[in-house]
């Protein structure tokens, strides 16, 4: 019936009685602040940390200047690190010889491609990549060849391109797009090779990116001359993961001079070490986060029952007149249970855009001390999460005040002073 | 002419407050029959059981024995969703300290009853506003109660009553919280509403009030002391 009237009670109640209404939506809002901003967090995290699982084929492992997931103020000591140039990277190739494969990438964010009068969004990730890049992580052609020793010998002006990019530069065209022509910042490149589809990881997508020969991307695309890249090494057998790790430290450091009573001055990320980093710390936030905000909210619902307590007496007058005027038991329980929830909903959407506000900006810290992978999670499984439990909370301690309101004596509650 | 329905027949009722040791007899032994179309006033000393037996025919409360049929029905048995039905369907309340909801207008003051009624939104706001023109507030309905004087929140708690279209009105002591001036204008309001067919009940202790109605029934001490036709005009 008139759940708007109940609706707008509710937010009357708040704003009548504002300290006391605050101090408990407050309780429920930290709560469900709690709950989605560690969950965001945690999963920003996780997509990051398993984008780079997922692109890391099997028995292979990634060499990077800083480490995928930084915790606290070390990156500071990350940043101090000296990159790891394109030709320092070709010299350990060089170096690592016939034990394993090694492919050399960077990727750099935010480029438009164009082809005749169609543009993407400025969003594209471009790849510079070799022609082991292929059987070193795990990505795919649907379509046209790889890149080739001589496309990055003699930077040829090729491209491998994703079907977001197709979709976006062709629209029009039903069959292969190789051999046409695409402009990347005024060069013009043509199309080799297609990616295989493989979908976003929420958010993300796969396949909105274009793959170019490291050497062309070294000359054009990179913001400093000695731009850290990436190397991912592929042991020849999962057997030989752990020489192949051992002897790869050795050449970096030989590379990079680093003294023997130093600590490495970059990092090598295998898929476990990756992955228990990342549990660890993600497991304990959790744990704490959902604790802390499901204790915040249980302590909320008994504010709220207090609230609707409170409510209720000063409305008895009220009550009486509604149930002198007809209103049968139902109705007078139903109202109150749509303003409790409604109570809850209020101090629910604070926390929400709290958490999300807040779980956004640490994504971006993230982001800025050199976790280019992260991109922000939205957290609508959280989010569904804290509007049921709102609602649970709202039912579930709102259920004993509306039930002493609609048992009211009408007689009694119009005398009521 | 044939005598018109009996709306209202309570028989041989009691109401028995239990405080504590002590038993209250607010009302002994009342029996009492109101046709539609009647006027009639309640009148008694304070604590004669006027508005004990107010509620009761509001079907605000049931009797400690007796029977109480309203139009018909056997009341005295119901329960509290029942009661709260017949409420709404057949009686209009109208109290001495016009119990409007202080953050609403005068329109949706009057539509609260028509909103328990399941009415639609567009026809209880037509109802409510044909209801406060009745009562001469056309151009305040938007108003809300602190912005209107007493006899105007009066008169929108009569439009509230009216706009179920109830077999009866019941007003407490209407005009107990108004100076005598505006207590003659709800008087000549109510008065009106009787002219045009509606049937009114109301508790007084002022004379000059009750002469309006065309009947007298005077309590004391629970019992009905007297029900005389009044033959006296305002
Ligand atoms: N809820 C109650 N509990 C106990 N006693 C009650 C209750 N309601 C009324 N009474 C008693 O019943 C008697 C009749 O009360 P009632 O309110 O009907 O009187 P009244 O005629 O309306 O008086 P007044 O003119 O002062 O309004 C009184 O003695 C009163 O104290
Ligand atoms: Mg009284």
């Amino acid at each position: 019936m008139n759940v708007a009237e109940s609706i707008w009670m509710a937010v009357d109640a708040v704003r009548a009685q504002k300290l006391r209404s605050g101090l408990t939506l407050l309780s429920i809002s930290i709560g469900v602040f709690a709950i989605i901003a560690s969950t965001s967090i945690t999963t920003s995290l996780q997509e990051a940390v398993s984008g780079q699982m997922a692109s890391l084929g099997e028995h292979s492992f990634l060499i990077q200047r800083t480490p995928t997931l930084t915790f606290g103020s070390s990156w500071r000591k990350y940043m101090k690190r000296k990159p790891i140039s394109y030709p320092q990277a070709l010299e350990f190739k060089r170096l690592m010889g016939l034990d394993a494969i090694v492919s050399i990438s960077n990727t750099n964010p935010g480029f438009t491609i164009k082809a005749g009068n169609e543009s993407t969004d400025p969003d594209v990730a471009l790849i510079g990549i070799d022609d082991q890049y292929f059987t070193v992580n795990a990505v795919s052609l649907s379509d046209g060849r790889t890149i080739t020793p001589h496309d990055v010998d003699f930077q040829r002006p090729v491209a491998i391109i994703g079907n977001d990019v197709i979709t976006k530069l062709f629209p029009s065209i039903s069959g292969s797009v190789l051999g046409r022509s695409i402009t990347i910042r005024n060069q013009l490149f043509t199309i080799i090779g297609v990616l295989e589809t493989k979908g976003g990881v929420l958010g993300q997508s796969q396949d909105n990116r274009v793959l170019i020969p490291m050497t062309n991307f070294v000359k054009y695309y990179t913001w400093e001359w000695d731009q850290s890249v990436d190397v991912s090494v592929r042991a020849v057998s999962r057997d030989a993961l752990m020489s192949t790790v051992d002897e790869a430290i050795g050449i970096m450091r030989a590379l990079r001079d680093v003294k023997p009573w130093e600590e490495n001055t970059f990092e090598l990320d295998t898929n476990e070490a990756l992955s228990s980093q990342f549990s660890g710390f993600s497991t304990a936030l959790l744990i704490v986060a959902w604790i802390s905000g499901l204790g915040a909210l249980a302590a909320a619902g008994i504010g709220i029952m207090n609230m609707m307590l409170v409510s209720v007496k000063e409305r008895t007058r009220e009550i009486g007149l509604r149930k002198a005027l007809g209103a049968r038991r139902p109705w007078i329980i139903r109202q109150f249970l749509v303003e409790s929830i409604t109570l809850c909903q209020l101090g629910g959407m604070a926390g929400t855009i709290a958490g999300v506000g807040t779980a956004w900006m640490i994504t971006m810290l993230f982001r800025s001390s050199g976790m280019s992978d992260i991109t922000f999670a939205f957290p609508w499984s959280a989010i569904l999460f804290s509007v049921v439990a709102c609602t649970m909370i709202g039912l579930g301690f709102g259920i004993y005040p509306a039930f002493k309101a609609a048992t009211l004596d009408p007689i009694e509650a119009l005398r009521y002073e | 002419m044939a005598e018109a329905r009996i709306i209202i027949d309570i028989a041989h009722i009691s109401k028995v407050y239990t405080m504590g040791e002590e038993q209250v007899h607010a009302l002994r032994d009342v029996s009492l029959q109101i046709r539609a179309g009647e006027y009639v006033a309640l009148m008694g000393p304070s604590g004669s059981g006027k508005s004990t037996l107010m509620n009761m025919l509001g079907c605000l409360d049931t009797p400690s024995s007796g029977h109480y049929s309203f139009d018909g029905e056997d009341v005295s048995t119901m329960d509290d969703d029942d009661l709260a039905a017949i409420r709404n369907r057949d009686i209009g309340f109208v109290f001495q300290t016009f119990n409007l909801l202080p953050r609403a207008s005068a329109l949706r003051n009057v539509e609260l009853p028509l909103v328990y009624a399941g009415v639609g939104a567009s026809e209880r706001e037509r109802r409510a506003e044909e209801a406060l023109e009745n009562v001469g507030l056309g151009e305040r309905m938007h108003h809300r109660p602190n912005e209107l004087s007493g006899g105007q929140r009066q008169r929108v708690a009569i439009a509230r009553a009216l706009v179920t279209n109830p077999s009866i009105i019941l007003a407490d002591e209407p005009t107990g919280n108004l100076d005598s001036r505006t207590g003659q204008e709800i008087m000549t309001l109510f008065g009106n509403l009787w002219r045009s067919g509606h049937t009114v009940i109301l508790v007084t202790h002022e004379e000059d009030i009750a002469r309006h109605a065309r009947r007298i029934v005077r309590l004391r001490d629970g019992l009905v002391e007297s029900d005389t036709p009044n033959t006296q005009t305002p």
